[in-house]
């Protein structure tokens, strides 16, 4: 796998919404690089291509699911509690007048 | 230059179960924001999905009414992509693996028969409302988390005409399934549709466009229509279109641009690793088929084996509604023909003028079946039994009281004839 | 006369014979959380401690923990206290819902006197990373060597002697790790043994809860009350809750141990002597101890799958810290700009680098390189290790190669030189596996500890031959007060 830019790592950040200083995107182009490198290595492993991906520790299938009843739900004072901001019982966010 | 229009359509039904998909916090609309909310459709931090079994069961027999493969493993995963109105900063959905793959709808009419490809079904949930005021927004979380269904066609369909049956049948199989209003008013269905044009006999597809927001059924033909025919004048005059996003504006009926599609958006999919995947049994499967509701079209061919004419069979399956008053009624015994007749006639009339559906009719059907058995009896003329019919969509009365209320029994005065006929010599 | 600084049954032997309140037992709890200066806490529960033993349900008098204060980290739900995962992110939120977890100790009479640092959303191992800076390890008074991460606060509350049970978090070895480090047992049970709801969530497949202790006894005991499906958690397991206390003291003869050589290699002098030394005290009690090797390539590959998988899945556990409706919000003109500036005021680089390590890694364009490969590596490892358990019952190695690193030069960023021993642990972690961290030497008066792990749902027999070599090392109950 090919090295990977600072402007990849900074389009990556502002699609998770934030950014970094000049610093930390250079601190993390060597980090990356060596992360690339031990993937390379790993590519290497003998099979490792050849099994299928683990998204859980084990394999188990459940077969239970939950009744469509209704329970567990909050006040609406509990729901807005912590918003920063709001207006009557929701929450308000500041939008582009466009 | 000949071109074939080539058209795919996605719809979303919202499902109408009691709770939320992957929470407990009620399913319910027009009530106070904010007070329909669970830990998880704000997207607290620690709180986890729980899957809706009744959801599933719905999910089972929309895949069956479009004769689908059913995937008897359950799984979820993640889309991921910042939005204000996405708590989680992710939707679970089910990327990997559908529950439904490989289906396909009829579209019936006079003149053609056509089927037209499901590529898949799958669940998912809805995001939290909006609203938006002049320089700031409110959300409302009443509406996260709401089970979803995604169903995608295969490119099959070439009209505007042939699109708007298609989302009109699916929609008939989701309400006869009792599984989702079907309201593209409301939003509890809604549709996006994919236009674009091929060269007739060649493979190669045309540049695809997206009209989405649409919000009628006629809309969707509509908007279809214009956008086939924009996209031959231009391919026409040799220009190149561009892959758009656009929507339809009822006011000047046409498709209008929302914004050109730059990159396909990378929504990072990987299989959610809450939710350890579910092994639906076969007797499960198979009980959520057996217990559905009939779908339009056994209906529509039990009432022809009734007698009905098309017709009057296909103005009974407009709406499930009807559908069910009609059946309430047969259960009587009834003769289905006088009671089509009486439906279709007078109580569909009854409803317009007054502007009310059949829920709301004073005249329930086993009403309506008693007053039909007297005619059939004897004991009323058809005049009399308009009259009746007249007064019971007003007060609400059964026949019977009606008939006795204002003496109109024809039966009592022969009965009382005949039995001073009998005294007299 | 101190009373949390004992084992349990002690504690609560003092509370059967009247010679402890509860009330005492929280007072004391809070008196010397409050003169801890290790920086273990975020939050010290004064008033709702209190207010909780007050109301105590005598009834529930036969429970160990009835009446016993504990700490618990601070990425746990905690209904009306605020819990901030050590992240400034968080740093005023308070949740209106309890992690399983506090219910169940809730309803075994526990009461919770405060929630622990850690560091920041539980991503890091050396107890550094945290919105209130560096941990400290007790046993070294001088604050040289750190006491790891992520679960700091907790090992550092216990292992001082505040309370007798610090709940924390395992993701990568952020319990057993630290407990090696600080003298404790530190033990992660299979994963969905214990409910996750209401756990802050860094990397889910990976993610269990887990705690320290003082004594196998202890962690045994804990089990008991915290395991159990949860219908909340659809991740958490059916198997039926048996008492893990009942067979501590079942012989082990037979029982065979592997040794991993290239683990072993990795350990200093010291480490390999005491390491030695149980094998030999295992052996005596009729365990078959084999030394056994796994490649080192597959040993190697731990770390970075483990940093692929982690970073993954923890870019999309946190994208709901958007700063729109709890948590910290900054100022901006569209929604947009409120979720940009907040995420990038609020998470510490070192977060901001794992996300985009871990978006990339799930990006089309490099998704198969990086994450699916790592999944896939995930399933070699496990399989690796699978095949040592087809042979033997246990898996057990030095828990870290030495004692505590030192604060200086200690790089908590991805680095190329991965110390096999170092970097092992995880693989409980890929697999799900039941395992345990017990104290086993002493290097110029730092700890350093002994790890076990079984195969899954194997829980009681791993506690059984912990609770066995403790016997044998005798080192439990250890305690390194505060001045």
């Amino acid at each position: 796998m090919n090295k990977v830019d600072k402007k990849t790592l900074k389009l990556a950040a502002n699609r998770l919404m934030f950014d970094m200083s000049e610093e930390e995107y250079d601190r993390l182009v060597s980090e990356f690089d060596l992360i690339i490198e031990q993937m390379n290595l790993i590519s290497d492993i003998e099979g490792v291509d050849d099994v299928s991906p683990m998204s859980f520790p084990f394999e188990q299938t459940f077969t239970y699911l939950r009744e469509d009843e209704v329970k567990d739900v909050l006040s609406t004072e509990e729901v807005i509690r912590n918003a920063k901001d709001v207006k009557g019982s929701q929450i308000k966010l500041p939008r582009v007048i466009k | 230059m000949d071109f074939e229009p080539v058209i795919g359509i996605e719809i979303h039904a919202q499902l109408k179960t009691k709770s939320k998909m992957f929470s407990s916090a009620p399913v319910s609309f027009g009530d106070r924001p904010n007070s329909n909310v669970a830990p998880l459709d704000i997207a607290f931090p620690g709180a986890l999905p729980t899957v809706n079994k009744e959801a599933i069961i719905y999910a089972i027999r929309v895949c069956h009414a479009l004769n689908m493969k059913i995937d008897d493993l359950l799984v979820f995963d993640r889309k991921n992509y910042f939005y204000s109105d996405l708590p989680k900063g992710y939707q679970l959905t089910q990327y990997f693996r559908p529950i439904g793959k490989d289906g396909y709808l009829t579209l019936k009419s006079n003149i053609f028969e056509k089927k037209i490809g499901i590529e898949r079904l799958h669940i998912e949930e809805d995001t939290c409302k909006q609203i938006h005021e002049a320089d700031y927004s409110l959300l409302d979380y009443n509406r996260s988390g709401i089970p979803l269904l995604e169903i995608v066609s295969l490119p099959e369909i070439s009209s505007g005409l042939e699109a708007q049956k298609f989302v009109e049948e699916v929609r008939s199989i989701l309400t006869f399934l009792d599984v989702s209003d079907g309201k593209m008013e409301n939003g509890s269905l809604r549709c996006d549709v994919n236009v674009s044009l091929r060269e007739k006999g060649s493979n190669k597809l045309g540049t695809k466009v997206e009209i989405k927001n649409l919000n009628s059924f006629s809309n969707i033909q509509k908007a279809i229509d214009f956008e086939i025919d924009r996209q031959k004048s231009l391919l026409l005059d040799g220009k190149k279109l561009k892959q758009e996003t656009r929507r339809f504006d009822e006011n000047r009926q046409e498709t209008v641009l929302m914004r050109v599609k730059v990159d396909d958006v990378d929504y990072k999919y990987f299989t959610d690793p809450n939710i350890v995947p579910i092994r639906l049994s076969e007797a499960f499967i198979k009980k959520a088929i057996e217990d559905m509701p009939e779908l339009a079209s056994s209906k529509h061919n039990r009432y022809l084996s009734y007698g009905l004419n098309e017709y009057d069979a296909n103005l009974l399956v407009s709406s499930k509604e009807i559908s069910d008053f009609f059946d309430e009624g047969i259960k009587t015994g009834v003769n289905p023909k006088s009671l089509a007749n009486w439906v279709i006639q007078d109580v569909f009339s009854y409803l317009n003028k007054e502007d009310i559906n059949i829920k709301e009719s004073k005249v329930s059907a086993l009403n309506l079946c008693e007053l039909i058995s007297f005619i059939e009896k004897n004991e009323i003329s058809n005049k009399q039994a308009r009259e009746v019919f007249a007064k019971m969509t007003i007060s609400g009365h059964t026949a019977k009281e009606i008939i006795l209320e204002n003496n109109m029994s024809q039966m009592n005065d022969e009965k009382l004839l005949s039995e001073i006929r009998l005294i007299l010599p | 006369m101190r009373y949390l600084s004992k084992p349990l049954k002690e504690i609560h032997d003092a509370i059967l014979r009247n010679e402890v309140t509860p009330l005492d037992l929280v007072k004391e709890g809070l008196s010397y959380v409050g003169k801890d200066n290790n920086n273990a806490f975020e939050y010290i529960c004064n008033k709702e401690a209190i207010d909780a033993v007050n109301k105590l349900d005598s009834s529930k008098k036969n429970s160990l923990l009835y009446g016993v204060p504990i700490v618990i980290k601070d990425c746990f739900s905690t209904k009306s206290i605020p819990t901030t995962a050590s992240s400034n992110m968080l740093s005023d939120y308070i949740p209106c819902f309890d992690a399983e977890v506090v219910t169940r100790l809730k309803n075994a009479g526990a009461i919770i006197i405060g929630k622990t640092t850690m560091d920041e959303l539980a991503m890091g191992g050396s107890g550094t990373s945290g919105r209130k800076g560096m941990t400290y390890n007790p046993w070294d008074k001088r604050r040289k060597h750190i006491i790891g991460g992520s679960s700091c606060g907790s090992a550092a509350a216990v292992s001082s002697g505040l309370t007798p049970i610090g709940i924390g978090s395992d993701t990568g070895d952020s319990v057993r790790k630290p407990a090696s480090y600080s003298g404790l047992v530190g033990f992660k049970p299979t994963w969905g043994r214990i409910s996750r709801y209401g756990m802050f969530q860094f990397a889910s497949s990976l993610d269990h809860v887990a705690y320290f202790t003082r004594n196998v006894f202890d962690s045994a005991y804990l089990l008991n009350v915290l395991a159990g499906h949860d219908n909340k958690d659809f991740s958490s397991g059916y198997e039926d809750v048996i008492d893990y206390t009942k067979d501590l003291s079942k012989s082990i003869k037979g029982k065979r141990i592997a040794v991993i050589k290239e683990v072993l290699d990795c350990c200093s002098p010291k480490t390999i002597e005491c390491f030695n030394k149980t094998l030999d005290q295992l052996r005596v009690e009729g365990a078959i101890v084999d030394i056994v090797s796994i490649d080192e390539k597959i040993l190697k590959a731990i770390y970075p799958t483990y940093f692929i998988i982690s970073s993954s899945e923890a870019t999309s556990n946190n994208a709901n810290l958007d700063g729109l409706k709890f948590g910290s919000r900054c100022e901006g003109n569209s929604f947009e700009e409120v979720m940009i500036n907040t995420r990038t005021k609020c998470f510490s680089p070192l977060i901001k680098r794992r996300f985009i390590i871990g978006s990339l890694s799930l990006s089309k364009t490099h998704r198969e390189e990086l994450f699916v490969r790592a999944q896939k590596c995930r399933r070699l490892i496990v399989d690796s290790f699978n095949k040592v358990f087809e042979k033997y019952d246990f898996i057990y190695c030095p828990a870290s190669p030495t004692t505590a690193p030192l604060f200086k030069g200690y790089n908590p960023r991805f680095n190329g030189d991965v110390n096999v021993a170092d970097n092992y642990l995880a693989f409980a972690n890929f697999g799900g596996n039941p395992s345990i961290t017990i104290p086993i030497g002493f290097e110029n008066n730092m700890p350093f500890g002994g790890n076990f792990t079984a195969k899954p749902h194997f829980d009681s027999e791993l506690l059984n031959v912990a609770s066995i070599l403790e016997k044998h090392t005798g080192l439990m109950n250890l305690v390194k007060e505060n001045e």
